[in-house]
C-alpha cells in the first residue's frame, strides 16, 4: 500500500474502493467473486463518463448470472481494466487487487467516508 | 439454491466450467437423488392405462433396455419428459421409471391412478449419475458392469450386498452411468468413487451446461404442457403406430402435427460476442420483428462462448440474420445446428424385441 493510499472500503452491493490522490479504484469483493462463480465476461464502462453514486455503469457475467456494477460514488470514469476485456476470469483469482475494474476521479469525498470499513464489511455480510 | 424443494448445490469448490471440462475429458459425479423413482408392475391393466399418457408401446419393451419417453396431457402437450425401463427386480417385472423432481405431483397422480400399488423409491434409493468417457474405468472395479454394456441397457448388479440398479444413461451428451443405490450403502459408494483422482462431484450448474451443449431439452425450458415432443423436435421418441391409437392422449393433435407444417421450430444459437445469451431473451429478424424467445442459454465451456437453444416461428429463413435482444441492445447471433458438441454414447441397438 502506498503511502497515499486510503483504506479500502466496501458498498453494501458488494464492490470495494480504494481512493489515492482523489483517484477511486472500484473492483467487486471477493465474496462478490466467489458467490457470482466462474466470471466469463465484463462489459468495460466507458472512460470519459460522468456517473452519479448508484448508477448501473457496466455488467459482469457469470456462469450463473449477469450482475450489475454500480458506481460507489460520484465522479468521472477515467481508467479501466482493460486485461479483463479478454480475460475476466482475473476477478475469480484475484478480485481485490489485480482484478480491479475502473478508476474514477472522485468530486466528494464525505461520499466515500459514508461506505463501510472492511470490519463493517464483515458484519454486512454474517447479517 | 432452492430448486424443486430441494437444497441443491449449483457447483462445488473448483467451479461450473472445471467441473464441465473434468466430465468432458475425464468424468464427474452428479447427486441427482432428488429426481423422481417409481416401480410399477409390468402387469396388462397397468401398461395399458399408462399408454394412454406414454407414447411407446410399454408391453413390448426390451427387458433391461431404457427408453426417453414422456407423459402427454390430452393435447399432446408434455407432462413431463421421463426415462422409462423395462426390468426384472426380485424375479418380478417391473417398470422402472426415472422423472423430473418439479414434476412429481403431476406425474405421481398419473402414476398412482394407473397402478395402485406403483412404488415411490426415491426416499429410500439415492441416484447418482456419474458421466464422462472414463466412467466405466471408475465403476468397473467397484460394480460388476458386463463388457457389452450399451448407452440405454439397464440392469441389476450389488454394492456392499446391496442390490442396484445401473443404467448406462445420463444427460450430458457423454457416456456414463445412473446407479439407484439403497440410502445406507450410499455415500460409501460415493466415497469409494471419489478415491479415483480424476472424477469429481459436479453440480447443477455444470449439468445444465453440459445438457445445453449436448442440445438435450430440459422440462420447464425447451418442454412444457404447451408443447408437444414434435414442436420440441424429440418425434424421434415417439412411436409412430401409437399416434394411430385413440388410447393416445393427443394421438389427432401429434399424427397432424407430422404431416403438416409446425408454427414453430427448435433452433440452437451461438453469440457471436462475448456477452451471455439467457432463458427469456427475445430474438428478432433484421426488420425489428419479433421472431422467438430463448428457452436456455449458458456459457460453453467447450465453445468458449455463450449458447443457447430457443423457437422462432417456422416461417423464418435461416439464412438470414438474427438479432438477441441484451440488456436493450441487439446483439447477432448464430444458427448452430444442435447438438454444439458431438454426443458420446456407446453404441444402442433396437427399441423394441
Amino acid at each position: 500500500m502506498g503511502a497515499y493510499m486510503s483504506e479500502k472500503k466496501y458498498t453494501k452491493d458488494h464492490e470495494w474502493v480504494s481512493i489515492e490522490n482523489e483517484i477511486a479504484t472500484i473492483g467487486i469483493s471477493n465474496h462478490a467473486q466467489e458467490s457470482l462463480g466462474d466470471i466469463v465476461f465484463i462489459e468495460l464502462p466507458s472512460v470519459g463518463n460522468s456517473v452519479k453514486a448508484k448508477d448501473e455503469i457496466c455488467v459482469v457475467e457469470s456462469v450463473k448470472a449477469a450482475s450489475d456494477i454500480y458506481a460507489p460514488i460520484d465522479g468521472e470514469i477515467i481508467e479501466v481494466n482493460n486485461n479483463l476485456e479478454n480475460d475476466a476470469a482475473i476477478i475469480n483469482q484475484d478480485a481485490e487487487n489485480k482484478g480491479w475494474i475502473f478508476k474514477m476521479k472522485i468530486s466528494d469525498s464525505n461520499q466515500y467516508s459514508e461506505l463501510m470499513s472492511e470490519d463493517e464489511y464483515k458484519q454486512f455480510l454474517e447479517q | 439454491m432452492p430448486f424443486a424443494g430441494f437444497n441443491m448445490p449449483i457447483n462445488y469448490k473448483t467451479g461450473i466450467i472445471n467441473e464441465h471440462k473434468n466430465v468432458r475429458n475425464h468424468s464427474g459425479i452428479f447427486d441427482v437423488s432428488h429426481m423422481g423413482q417409481i416401480l410399477i408392475e409390468n402387469n396388462e391393466s397397468y401398461l395399458h392405462k399408462l399408454e394412454k399418457y406414454i407414447p411407446l408401446q410399454l408391453n413390448k419393451l426390451i427387458k433391461n433396455r431404457s427408453h426417453y419417453s414422456f407423459l402427454l396431457n390430452k393435447n399432446g402437450g408434455v407432462i413431463d419428459d421421463l426415462i422409462v425401463s423395462n426390468i426384472d427386480i426380485k424375479a418380478k417385472s417391473y417398470l422402472y421409471i426415472v422423472y423430473n423432481a418439479s414434476r412429481k405431483k403431476e406425474d405421481e397422480e398419473i402414476f398412482i391412478s394407473c397402478a395402485p400399488n406403483a412404488e415411490k423409491i426415491y426416499n429410500k434409493n439415492c441416484l447418482f449419475a456419474i458421466q464422462g468417457p472414463e466412467s466405466i474405468n471408475v465403476l468397473k472395479n467397484i460394480i460388476d458392469i458386463p463388457n457389452n454394456m450399451n448407452f440405454f441397457d439397464i440392469l441389476i448388479s450389488k454394492y456392499n450386498n446391496n442390490e442396484i440398479i445401473v443404467s448406462r444413461s445420463g444427460y450430458t451428451g457423454e457416456d456414463g452411468f445412473e446407479l439407484s443405490i439403497p440410502n445406507e450403502s450410499a455415500e460409501n459408494l460415493i466415497t469409494h468413487l471419489l478415491k479415483n483422482e480424476n472424477t469429481m462431484l459436479c453440480g447443477l450448474g455444470s449439468r445444465d451446461s453440459l445438457r445445453l451443449e449436448a442440445g438435450l431439452s430440459l422440462y420447464g425450458h425447451e418442454l412444457n404442457e404447451n408443447i408437444t415432443p414434435i414442436e420440441a423436435g424429440l418425434s424421434w421418441a415417439l412411436d409412430k403406430e401409437r399416434l394411430e391409437d385413440e388410447n393416445l392422449n393427443g394421438n389427432k393433435v401429434l399424427s397432424d402435427q407430422l404431416k403438416n407444417k409446425l408454427s414453430n421450430k427448435k433452433i440452437g444459437l451461438i453469440s457471436t460476442s462475448k456477452s451471455m445469451l439467457r432463458d427469456g431473451m427475445t430474438l428478432f429478424d433484421n426488420n425489428n420483428n419479433e421472431i422467438g424467445k430463448i428457452t436456455s442459454g449458458c456459457f460453453s465451456p467447450n465453445l468458449n462462448k455463450s449458447i443457447a437453444i430457443g423457437y422462432i416461428i417456422s416461417e423464418f429463413n435461416t439464412d438470414n440474420l438474427i438479432f438477441c435482444e441484451i440488456r436493450k441492445k441487439l446483439e447477432l447471433v448464430k444458427i448452430n445446428n444442435l447438438p454444439f458438441v458431438k454426443k458420446n454414447y456407446k453404441k444402442n441397438g433396437s427399441i423394441y424385441e
